[in-house]
C-alpha cells in the first residue's frame, strides 16, 4: 500500500534530478567557451531583444508602482506628521524589494517566455538539428548569447527600474501632495547605503537573471517539438521562473538583510 | 553502376522508450545511387537518417559511413565527417533569422576559407542551380514551400558533400515543385558525382529517379532492389505498400478487441452502473 505511494514520489524525484542536473550541464556547455568576434556581434543582438524591447514594459510598471508608493506612503505617514519620509520609504521598498522582484517577474513574462518559445519553435522546425549537421553546436551558438543576454540585460533594467519608481514617487508626493523636494532627496539621500541597498538590490537582480534565463533556455531546447509543448514549455517557464524568484528572494533577503 | 558501398548498417537496434523501431536492421547505400528509403508512416525512415548523420546513437549494432564508424567517434570527428554530408530536412529547416543568401552562405561561412567575392560568387551559383537566384534578399517566411525546399537543397549542396540526406522532400509540394525537386535530386546527384538517400513514401516519384529502392519494415529491411523489381514483388507487404492497398499485410484496422464484444461489454458495464445507482440508499 505505502509503496503504491512511495513510487510515483520516487519517480518524481528522480525526474527533478535529472532534470536539474540535465539543466548544469546544458548551463555548463554553453558558457564554457568564450564567444569569438561575431559572438559578440549576436550578444548585442540578444541584449537589444531580450533587454531594449523589455524596456516599455519595465519603464511603464515602474512609474506606476513608484506612484503607488508614493501615495500610499503619503496617506500613511501623514497621520503621523511624518511624510517628509515618503521619499526614503520609496526609495528603499524600490531598492531593496520591489524593483528587482517585480522587474524579474515582468522579465520572465515577457523576455522569459518569448526566448522558450523561440528555442521550441527552433526545435520543431528542425533548425536546431540542421545547426548541429553544419557542425555548430547549438549551445555555443544558439544558448549561450541570449543567457549571457539575459545575465546582463536584467540588472541594467532593474537600475531603469529604480530610477524611473523613485521619479513615479517624486511626481505624487512632491508635484502633486506637495511634500518638500528637498525633503523627499535629503531623506532618501541619508537612508539609503550604496552597499546595503543598492548592491544588494542588484545582487538579487543578477541572482533573479540566472535563474529566469536559465530556466526559459532549457524550457525551450528541451521541449517537445510541437505546438503543445513548445505551449506547455511556454507555460512552465513563467510558473517556475516567477517561483523561484519569489523562493530565492526570501532566501535572499533573509541573509543580507535578516541578520543571519 | 559503381557497387561500392558508402553506407553499410549492420545489426541495428534502435527503440524509443520501449517501441523497438529496428530490431537487427541490416543494409548497404552504394557510392554514386540515388537510394530511396520507403516504408509505412511510423517504420523509422527519418529515424534511419538520423542514426545515419549520427544524430541518433542506435542501442546496438553499428552504422559505417565514409568507411567510419560512427559509434564512439570523437565530437570533432562526427562533425569532420558531417561536413562531407548535407541535409535536407522535412521542414526544410532554413534559419528564420537569415534571408534565403544568408542561409545558403551558413555553412561556407562557418567551414570555407573563402573570401568574401569567392563566397559571393559560390552562393549565387548554388542558387543558380536550385533557379532561385532572383529570390536571394527574401526571407523564408516569404517563400512558397517548395522554394524553401530549394533554398534547403542548395544550402545542402553548397560544401560540395559527397553524401547527401533528403528528408521527405516532396511531402506537401504541388506537382510542379515536386517535378522541379525530382529533377534536381537527379541532376545533382549525376552532376557532381554524390550519393543520395532521400526518404519517402511518395511511390511513384521516387521510383522515378531512384536506382534503389529500400522498403523498410518490421524492424528490418522487408525489400531491397531496383524500383521494377520492387514493384513486381509478390511480397504481400511490398505488393501492398507500391500498390497502395488500404489493406492487406499491414492492416487497415488498428489492434482491437471485436467491436460487437466491445459494443455487448460497454452495454453490460453501463447496465450495472445504472442498476447500482437505482438501489443506492442515497436514489431513495
Amino acid at each position: 500500500m505505502l509503496v503504491k505511494y512511495l513510487q510515483p514520489l520516487g519517480q518524481w524525484l528522480l525526474r527533478s534530478i535529472g532534470g536539474l542536473g540535465g539543466a548544469l550541464i546544458m548551463l555548463w556547455q554553453s558558457v564554457s567557451v568564450l564567444p569569438g568576434p561575431r559572438g559578440l556581434q549576436r550578444l548585442v543582438q540578444q541584449l537589444y531583444v531580450v533587454g531594449v524591447q523589455s524596456l516599455i514594459i519595465i519603464i511603464v510598471s515602474a512609474a506606476f508602482i513608484g506612484m503607488v508608493l508614493g501615495l500610499q506612503g503619503y496617506t500613511l505617514l501623514v497621520d503621523y506628521g511624518s511624510e517628509q519620509a515618503v521619499g526614503q520609504m520609496v526609495a528603499l521598498t524600490l531598492v531593496r524589494e520591489l524593483a528587482p522582484v517585480v522587474a524579474a517577474l515582468l522579465f520572465a513574462g515577457r523576455a522569459g517566455s518569448a526566448l522558450t518559445a523561440e528555442l521550441g519553435l527552433m526545435k520543431a522546425t528542425e533548425q536546431l538539428a540542421s545547426l548541429e549537421m553544419f557542425g555548430v553546436d547549438p549551445l555555443h551558438r544558439i544558448v549561450a548569447p541570449r543567457f549571457i543576454a539575459g545575465v546582463i540585460a536584467l540588472p541594467i533594467l532593474v537600475v531603469i527600474f529604480n530610477l524611473v519608481g523613485i521619479y513615479g514617487g517624486h511626481l505624487v508626493a512632491v508635484d502633486w501632495l506637495g511634500v518638500h523636494s528637498g525633503a523627499y532627496w535629503g531623506n532618501m539621500q541619508a537612508a539609503v547605503s550604496f552597499v546595503d541597498d543598492i548592491v544588494n538590490g542588484l545582487i538579487k537582480a543578477l541572482v533573479f537573471a540566472v535563474l529566469v534565463t536559465w530556466t526559459a533556455l532549457y524550457q525551450g531546447y528541451m521541449c517537445e517539438p510541437t505546438s503543445q509543448g513548445i505551449s506547455t514549455a511556454t507555460t512552465r517557464t513563467v510558473v517556475y521562473s516567477s517561483l523561484l524568484i519569489l523562493g530565492f528572494d526570501f532566501i535572499l533577503t533573509a541573509l543580507m538583510f535578516g541578520g543571519l | 553502376m559503381p557497387q561500392t558501398p558508402l553506407v553499410e548498417i549492420s545489426d541495428l537496434h534502435f527503440a524509443r522508450d520501449t517501441r523497438a523501431i529496428f530490431s537487427g536492421l541490416n543494409m548497404q547505400i552504394q557510392q554514386g545511387c540515388v537510394t530511396a528509403i520507403m516504408g509505412p508512416s511510423g517504420c523509422g525512415k527519418t529515424t534511419l537518417l538520423r542514426l545515419i548523420g549520427g544524430q541518433l546513437t542506435p542501442q546496438q549494432g553499428r552504422i559505417k559511413v565514409f568507411d567510419q564508424v560512427l559509434g564512439g567517434v570523437s565530437r570533432d570527428k562526427l562533425t569532420q565527417l558531417r561536413g562531407r554530408m548535407g541535409v535536407l530536412f522535412q521542414s526544410g529547416a532554413l534559419f528564420t533569422d537569415l534571408n534565403v543568401f544568408e542561409n545558403v552562405a551558413f555553412p561556407l561561412r562557418e567551414h570555407a576559407a573563402m573570401t568574401t567575392d569567392e563566397l559571393h560568387d559560390k552562393v549565387l551559383l548554388m542558387l543558380e542551380a536550385v533557379g532561385l537566384r532572383g529570390a536571394k534578399a527574401l526571407m523564408p517566411a516569404e517563400l512558397s514551400g517548395g522554394m524553401a525546399r530549394r533554398v534547403a537543397l542548395a544550402r545542402a549542396i553548397a560544401m560540395e558533400p559527397e553524401l547527401v540526406l533528403y528528408d521527405e522532400p516532396f511531402a506537401g509540394q504541388d506537382p510542379i515543385a515536386m517535378a522541379v525537386l525530382q529533377r534536381l535530386i537527379r541532376s545533382l546527384n549525376d552532376s557532381l558525382k554524390i550519393t543520395s538517400v532521400l526518404v519517402s513514401h511518395d511511390v511513384a516519384e521516387a521510383c522515378e529517379i531512384a536506382d534503389d529502392l529500400i522498403l523498410l519494415g518490421r524492424g528490418g529491411v522487408v525489400a531491397q532492389g531496383s524500383p521494377d523489381k520492387l514493384v513486381n514483388s509478390s511480397d504481400p507487404l511490398v505488393y501492398q505498400f507500391m500498390h497502395g492497398q488500404a489493406d492487406g499485410a499491414i492492416p487497415f484496422h488498428y489492434p482491437a478487441p471485436e467491436l460487437i464484444t466491445e459494443i455487448r461489454t460497454t452495454k453490460a458495464k453501463s447496465s450495472l452502473q445504472a442498476s447500482i445507482q437505482t438501489h443506492s440508499p442515497e436514489s431513495h
